[in-house]
């Protein structure tokens, strides 16, 4: 389970999650994913195209950042690949419909700081 | 028309939430089960042991939770359905309300995910409260092309 992030001027974040968002693996990065996305930034990217599994509890944090984000009028929005078993924890929710999903980091930065 | 089945024993931990999935995992990798199917299966599996390690209280913690998995083959495709038995409270997840999924991100509520996805990924649920445990119940099943 990793969390990094990495900076792209005053705008724009990209965080990057990697390995599984279960109980454990979100017990493990839930408050880092809050801290890094409470930066004052435009725009943040949350690249999930590494994780391998996402569960409910995930879904959880991942909300809970993208309201945060939302309310100091910026945005979040999520890296996914197409046909993976994270894009069917999004789908069956209903999360992909409340935060926007690209399937490449260029289009999600674009769409994050637009 | 074959079948085929296991069962695991499983303590009330991440770590043990973790083994059951690699359990199940691994038996329908030896089954070449396809993987979509697999998929739900193993995100409802977590689903309902999460939901027994956060929900059912002290017994649940306490004693072991049994999982049954059991498998069905026909010429024309398969099904596998998994039983997650715990001695929790009670709790029926058949008879909680089905609520509307949020239009906005301010709309959404953190919690209450977990059912949610067990109802959107299996093609069935069951359950059972006897001898004072919790019997749940979830399938998947497929055709063959």
């Amino acid at each position: 389970m990793s969390i990094s992030h990495n900076d792209a001027g005053q705008d724009l974040r990209t965080i990057v999650i990697s390995g599984r968002l279960d109980v454990m693996g979100t017990d493990t990065v839930a408050t880092r994913l809050m801290e890094l996305t409470a930066a004052p930034k435009k725009g943040v990217v949350v690249d999930l195209s590494p994780l391998k599994f996402l569960a409910s509890v995930g879904i959880r944090a991942l909300i809970t950042s993208a309201k945060a984000v939302q309310q100091r009028g910026a945005k979040m929005v999520l890296v996914v690949r197409g046909n993976s078993t994270v894009m069917m924890s999004l789908e069956a929710t209903g999360v992909n419909e409340l935060i926007p999903v690209f399937d490449n980091v260029a289009d999600a930065e674009r769409a994050a700081v637009g | 028309m074959s079948s085929w089945s296991d069962e695991l024993i499983i303590g009330a931990t991440g770590m043990e939430l973790r083994r059951a999935s690699e359990w199940l995992d691994a038996a329908c990798r030896g089954r070449a089960a396809p993987r979509e199917p697999v998929e739900r299966l193993l995100l409802c599996l977590n689903e309902a042991l999460t939901n027994v390690m956060v929900h059912g209280g002290e017994t649940a913690l306490s004693a072991p939770i049994r999982l049954l998995l059991e498998f069905r083959f026909d010429p024309g495709g398969g099904e596998v359905g998994v039983t997650v038995s715990d001695a929790g409270l009670a709790f029926n997840p058949l008879s909680a309300p089905r609520k509307a999924l949020p239009k906005t991100l301010d709309e959404a509520l953190p919690g209450g995910l977990g059912l949610v996805m067990m109802r959107g990924l299996s093609d069935w649920l069951d359950y059972r409260h006897e001898a004072g445990r919790n019997h749940l119940t979830f399938g998947a099943r497929w055709k063959l092309p």
